[in-house]
């Protein structure tokens, strides 16, 4: 309805009362939600429904056989008297608070050689990309096993190197870094991400840089950093929530046991180990939710300190 | 008119899909008519597979009106899979079932009472001592279809090379314990007299009927004290501090292997059945298998059901599921097919039905050899004893890595037995 009444042909303006274009506006909502709905459907009935039945079981002991029982916080309050629980979350933080880093540095790193124009990048690319296409896939890691097991490549190496080595596998102080190297390896997503933020930067800067006498650590420094700390910031929550939920390659290399020692225990793969093996559901819903809780968290804490030193090129200072 | 028309299609896709949907519901019962179709499925390897065929291919043939639909998966996958049918009502018709499974399914009403259906599975022909294996509180859940027995493995040709006598069935644990001493000190590097066979929570249960106790009692309660589990823990201390034993991380670095099958260790316990797998595995030409250790004369073995058949509470065709059970457990076809990959069969039409050869008659011959002194066959083990026996393997395995000490260890074991065993 048209407040003013001025005589004028009907026109943008007074659109929103014709009864025709209402009509087709309606028809047109409709026609969208059609379109969205196998969308909201699968969001439903395969994410939302069963996020709120965990959620609901998080607070029963439930071991699939019989009805759950609600048990109040009594999950949650048994998590930390529990050692394995926190040996998962002991290994886990390790392979997030060291693992994350690296992976990020060896990802900037290789971005930073393939942004210099040489001959071959769109080979060299793809090839540095490949490992992250595949390294997430179970024969990755039955392979990786197979390289650092006593005898393997990793192994013989070393050996001929003059540090002679038992294996990787069986040795618990060596597991970790060897999942590490394997998340390491597979730094083609972050570093196709950094390739493109470092595009980005004006040559103008480099060249300002320059010719006021910046060597080229002190560029990257004092220009690459700051330009490239959105594309950083990205990759960092992207690389954190991804390794807090690594489980297939650690539920491959330590044959779903978190061994040896339970120096592979990942907090996924506890959690499944709890809901799967020893039917404990309930258990494992409460420890899928402390998981999603404290992710939330930490990207709550990131965003809120980015301000800090993530710097927006558009912003006026 | 477009967006109607978009419309218009989307609710019929929506419609056909449901109409689907409903079509798949009906089949099962429009099949009756035509020949009734059996889900089937079991854990094991190739090998088992392609014996099941050949059965399964023997059953339809003299049964042209029972289709079967076989499916198989590994042992650890096959009681997830299992776990998510059962909370959804979905389970096949005819299942292969373990006996620390067993109690969990059947106290839930997933698990058909075999005995309501009257003589349809013939279970006269298998040693009475056995069937309790298959029952709770008077119903049959399970019919066995094959035994083994609990042995002590070793491997003559290490111990030819290393000039030590082969062990027998009255030494004494201490004896063995000297024995696997000297078998390491006279072997080469890197082959060991034994593992830390403290690991192994059936060796356990065999030590502690030796002093007529057991694990896990009748009622489900853990049978022994914490002091006792220290002790075990504990005998093989001075060994593993001496490196008389394979050391753990060697022993994970084999894995799937264990270190006797890689023909790293003289020795393991282990269940009769394992034979031929370690045959495979080593590649040597000759296994033994003798009596454990013991302190008191008695070995305190018993036959266990390895394997039992069981059908789903909510199969729609009972009958034909017994049929074909009957003719599993039963048939002397059957029997030759598989030979003692399953365990001896536990139906004396099978094991006429079969010639045994080779290691099959290797391990009939231990079984002769100690039918005068085995105890009664378990029933079905308490809900959670899956748990209890890999937190065993595992928490002894930590030990040998020196993450626990033998207090710690015991300390975790009975405070996750206790919730493993309240479920």
């Amino acid at each position: 309805m048209s407040t003013l009444q001025t005589g004028q042909p009907r026109g943008i303006l007074s659109a929103p009362a014709s009864p025709d274009y209402r009509r087709a506006r309606r028809a047109e909502t409709r026609t969208g939600y059609a379109f969205l709905a196998p969308w909201l459907l699968g969001f439903f009935v395969l994410t939302a429904g069963p996020m709120l039945a965990s959620l609901y079981l998080a607070f029963t002991d439930y071991n699939l056989f019989r009805a759950p029982e609600w048990i109040g916080l009594d999950n949650f309050r048994q998590l930390f008297d529990d050692p394995r629980y926190l040996q998962s979350v002991k290994v886990t933080l390790v392979y997030v608070l060291v693992g994350t880093p690296i992976k990020l540095a060896a990802a900037l790193a290789v971005a930073l050689l393939l942004n210099n124009a040489l001959r071959g990048q769109g080979f060299y690319r793809s090839a540095f990309y490949a490992p992250s296409l595949i390294g997430a896939s179970v024969s990755i890691a039955i392979v990786w096993k197979a390289m650092f097991s006593d005898g393997g490549v990793v192994d013989l190496g070393l050996t001929g190197l003059g540090f002679p080595s038992e294996g990787w596998v069986g040795d618990p102080s060596k597991t970790m870094p060897m999942m590490i190297l394997l998340a390491t390896w597979q730094f083609g997503a972050p570093m196709v991400i950094f390739l493109a933020g470092l595009k980005q930067v004006p040559r103008e800067l480099y060249e300002a840089a320059a010719v006021d006498g910046a060597g080229s650590l002190r560029r990257f420094w004092s220009i690459t950093v700051p330009m490239l700390s959105p594309v950083i910031f990205f990759n960092l929550l992207l690389e954190t929530i991804n390794a807090f939920q690594v489980f297939a390659s650690a539920y491959i290399i330590s044959g779903g046991q978190g061994g040896p020692a339970g120096s592979t225990l990942f907090y996924t793969l506890y959690l499944y180990i709890r809901g799967f093996s020893d039917f404990r559901m309930g258990y494992a819903s409460a420890m899928a939710w402390a998981l999603a809780l404290v992710i939330g968290l930490i990207t709550l804490v990131m965003f809120r300190t980015s301000n800090a030193w993530v710097h927006y090129s558009g912003e006026s200072k | 008119m477009k967006n109607r028309h978009l419309l218009t299609v989307a609710a019929a896709l929506c419609a056909s899909t449901l109409g689907l949907a409903a079509c798949g519901g009906d089949s099962g019962e429009a099949a009756a008519d035509g020949p009734v179709s059996l889900d089937y499925t079991w854990w094991g390897s190739q090998d088992r597979a392609d014996r099941m065929t050949k059965a399964i291919a023997a059953f339809e043939a003299s049964h042209p009106d029972i289709d079967i639909n076989p499916n198989f998966t590994d042992f650890e996958g096959y009681w997830q899979k299992r776990a998510t049918e059962a909370a959804g009502g979905g389970l096949p018709d005819v299942m292969q079932f373990d006996l620390s499974y067993l109690r969990q399914y059947a106290e839930r009403g997933a698990l058909l009472d075999i005995g309501e259906l009257g003589d349809a599975v013939d279970t006269s022909t298998i040693e009475e001592s056995l069937l309790p294996s298959g029952q709770i509180d008077g119903a049959t859940y399970g019919v066995p279809i094959s035994t083994n027995a609990f042995g002590h493995f070793y491997n003559p040709a290490i111990l030819e090379q290393a000039g030590v006598a082969a062990p027998t069935g009255d030494m004494t644990w201490d004896e063995y314990d000297a024995w696997i001493r000297e078998v390491t000190e006279k072997s080469p590097e890197g082959v060991f007299g034994s593992g830390d066979y403290t690991g192994t929570f059936w060796l356990f249960d065999t030590y502690l009927r030796q002093q007529g106790k057991q694990a896990v009692t009748e009622d489900g309660e853990i049978g022994f004290t914490k002091a006792e589990l220290k002790e075990w823990w504990e005998s093989t201390a001075d060994l593993r501090e001496d490196g008389a034993l394979i050391s753990a991380e060697r022993t994970t670095q084999l894995d799937p292997k264990s270190p006797f099958g890689a023909g790293e260790a003289a020795s393991e316990f282990s269940w009769d059945n394992f034979l031929a797998g370690y045959l495979t595995d080593t590649g040597a030409e000759k296994l033994e298998i003798v009596a454990p250790p013991t302190d008191t004369g008695d070995h305190g073995l018993f036959l266990k059901a390895s394997m039992l058949y069981a059908i789903g509470a909510n199969t729609e065709h009972p009958e034909a599921a017994a049929e074909f059970v009957d003719f599993m457990v039963n048939d002397p076809e059957v029997g030759a097919i598989f030979g003692t990959s399953r365990g001896i069969p536990a139906s004396e039409t099978q094991r006429e039905g079969a010639t045994f050869e080779g290691a099959d008659a290797q391990i009939v011959a231990y079984e002769e050899s100690i039918a005068d002194e085995l105890g009664e066959s378990p029933a079905p083990l308490p809900i959670g004893f899956g748990t209890l026996e890999s937190n065993f393997k595992r928490l002894a395995s930590d030990i040998n890595y020196g993450r626990y000490t033998v207090d710690e260890a015991v300390d975790q074991w009975f405070a996750e037995a206790e919730s493993a065993l309240q479920q």
